[in-house]
């Protein structure tokens, strides 16, 4: 999820709407608006191949930046990728369209613990898509052994540097993991000192930003909070990089594959949630991705090297240690104060 | 009359279509934004409509409820950001200004190639150029490796992500912003102009302060707020090379629309941006009007 590019071109292109609407042809589409490098090409290639329905992508950066999109009237998109809490937003704002997959026989593939949005507990709108992990990637020779977020603060005694997420939750997440309180809480006191504790161990950060690994690989600076995707490098330079997930706990994310109520080619964007219902075609998935799916039999069909990887399936006692974000409501503005505050801490 | 109808209809044609450019593109979106700022924040983005005085009272004192609250921080990242700016337009002029000097004394062909040199960095991607900074000023980039390579320093400097990478980041983006007016005015000098202040005894310095200053001075100013207006509200540059740690007013702003979801607060921030424009811009107009009565 390169989001840095992203947002850039969100800069760039504001206003540029996605799509002139096309003069209706006998050729059949469909239209998929999802997070940069969010799902392998071969798997819409192979949808192509077996439906004849052509397949457009277009990506985004955030959560946000998307609702914005769509809330600011962008038409013409089927599909959208939303986290747990963005699903049950768009849900409260009426932009979501019915599609009972979860009343489709393959539906049984899913694991049911990952039907997590509140607003919508028959998976009537949406199909649980992908989840993993929020933790640690780090460089062996620069950081030695890393365990936790607290080896990771740690790594300012050695005047080495670390690289936090340009996330409000996220970072803030930490202080609440280390201080025993909830991801999602909305009480005053405890979310400033979460935000204090990162505050507290500001020396040792260097950067908020999701372009760390790059830094990491170099050696430029020493770990940085990243996502489980981070397994994809760690791949690539198994000497150099490491990917752990926290020892004191850690958050997790998933994103849902949802139809728009706006959607102009509703059939075929409910074809594709089915299609996607296939172990196999999960299992394609993941094979680029390195990341989980909620599809069970679809754990069988992944390479090895990825299904006895811990850090993106973990053992349930793990499994219990992550925490997933939940929609604040107004009390987002809570968390905005205290990031402010950290931004400016030097 | 006929001939003043015919200059009142190619006047009407030939500013028509910036004035409706300008008030549809420019103006509209100055006066959503100015509406937002008195409005409740919605819960999800957007507004709701309903007066709300506390988007200002957060930036200048008077809220203190559980979700407004009055922060000092707010003006202080306005203040770091003026000052961020100003250094920007500093540097810009130290470089830019020797440089069309330079330039406009050389011969015609190659002053077009010059001038061409200076406005290339706009055929490639920001952010792409942007990129290629943090190569070059991360701990173990060119600039390391160089400094530690003659001996000037044992251990890497940290350059990125601080104050230092953020003007330099900005400098380098707005440098044809502050040459190109500076250009037009040097290149207009008279050179027996100067001459004269020679024969007449002047030094050198003297003949920059009296003669040259005064003269280029339209080009500095023009350069000056062309490179200042930007510079103020840029995110992007304190984002990549400032490591989103420098957080200028650009980034709380586009906090507010994003991740914060409070456009209202967002809104009230870009108009103090847009009120600190307008006075800087009075400001310009009263120096080069007060210098034009005073030669």
């Amino acid at each position: 999820m390169t989001r840095t590019f992203a947002r850039a071109a969100l800069v760039f292109l504001l206003g540029l709407s996605p799509f002139s609407s096309t003069a209706a042809s006998a050729e059949e589409e469909l239209h998929i608006y999802n997070w940069g490098d969010y799902i392998n090409p071969a798997v819409l290639e192979k949808f192509t191949d077996e439906t004849g329905i052509k397949v457009t992508l277009d990506t985004y950066g955030s959560n946000e930046e998307m609702l914005a999109k769509i809330q600011a009237g962008a038409t013409g998109y089927d599909i959208v990728f939303p986290s747990v809490h963005m699903h049950d937003i768009m849900f409260k704002l009426g932009l979501l369209a019915k599609t009972d997959i979860g009343e489709h026989p393959d539906f049984k593939n899913i694991d049911p613990q990952f039907i997590r949005a509140k607003t919508d507990p028959d998976a009537a709108y949406c199909l649980p898509y992908a989840w993993g992990n929020v933790g640690i990637v780090y460089n062996k020779a620069e950081a030695g052994e890393i365990k936790g977020w607290k080896d990771f603060f740690a790594l300012a005694d050695k005047g080495k540097k670390v690289i936090l997420l340009d996330d409000l939750r996220e970072t803030i997440g930490i202080g609440h993991i280390m201080n025993g309180t909830s991801v999602n809480s909305t009480d005053e006191e405890e979310v400033a000192a979460a935000a204090q504790y990162v505050i507290d161990h500001a020396d040792a950060v260097s950067a908020f930003s999701y372009d760390s690994i790059p830094l990491v690989t170099s050696g430029d600076v020493a770990a940085a909070h990243w996502y489980v995707g981070a397994n994809i490098f760690v791949a690539k330079n198994p000497d150099i990089l490491a990917y752990v997930i926290p020892e004191e706990g850690a958050t997790m994310y998933q994103e849902d594959m949802c139809v728009l109520k706006s959607a102009p080619n509703y059939d075929n964007a409910v074809k594709f949630l089915e299609f996607y219902l296939k172990p196999e075609i999960a299992a394609l998935n993941v094979e680029q991705q390195m990341n989980g799916t909620p599809n069970v039999p679809a754990q069988d069909l992944i390479p090895e090297e990825i299904a006895d990887n811990e850090t993106i399936y973990p053992d349930q006692e793990t499994m219990d240690k992550l925490q997933i974000f939940e929609d604040l409501g107004r009390d987002l503005q809570l968390y905005n104060r205290e990031w402010t505050r950290i931004k400016t801490a030097q | 009359m006929k001939p003043m109808r015919r200059r009142t209809l190619s006047l009407l044609g030939l500013l028509g279509l910036p004035t409706a450019f300008l008030l549809f593109f420019f103006f509209c979106p100055l006066i959503i934004m100015a509406v937002y700022s008195f409005l409740t924040p919605g819960l999800y983005g957007g507004v709701e409509w309903t007066f709300f005085d506390l988007n200002y009272g957060r930036i200048l004192g008077w809220a203190d409820t559980k979700y407004e609250r009055f922060d000092p921080v707010y003006l202080e990242i306005f203040l770091r950001s003026l000052r961020l700016a100003a250094l920007t337009v500093l540097t810009s002029l130290i470089v830019s200004y020797p440089t069309a000097f330079w330039i406009s004394r050389m011969t015609p062909a190659r002053r077009t190639f010059a001038i061409f040199l200076v406005t290339l960095p706009f055929f490639v991607s920001l952010i792409v150029r942007l990129f290629a900074w943090v190569l070059i000023l991360r701990p173990t980039g060119f600039l390391n490796q160089g400094l530690m390579g003659i001996g000037a320093t044992s251990e890497p400097i940290e350059f990125l992500y601080t104050d230092f990478a953020v003007i330099v980041g900005m400098t380098y983006v707005f440098i044809p912003f502050m040459f190109l007016p500076l250009y037009a005015s040097i290149e207009k000098l008279d050179v027996d102009q100067l001459e004269a202040s020679s024969d007449l005894g002047a030094t050198r310095f003297q003949t920059f302060r009296k003669v040259i200053l005064p003269a280029t001075l339209p080009g500095i100013v023009g350069g000056s707020v062309l490179t200042f207006i930007p510079a103020l509200g840029n995110f992007i540059v304190p984002s990549v090379l400032g490591g989103a740690k420098v957080v200028m007013i650009g980034n709380l702003i586009e906090q507010q629309f994003l991740s914060a979801r409070n456009w209202p607060f967002g809104s009230a921030l870009a108009m103090m941006v847009m009120a600190a424009v307008l006075l800087l811009l009075l400001l310009q107009l009263r120096l080069v009007k007060g210098r034009g009565e005073a030669l």
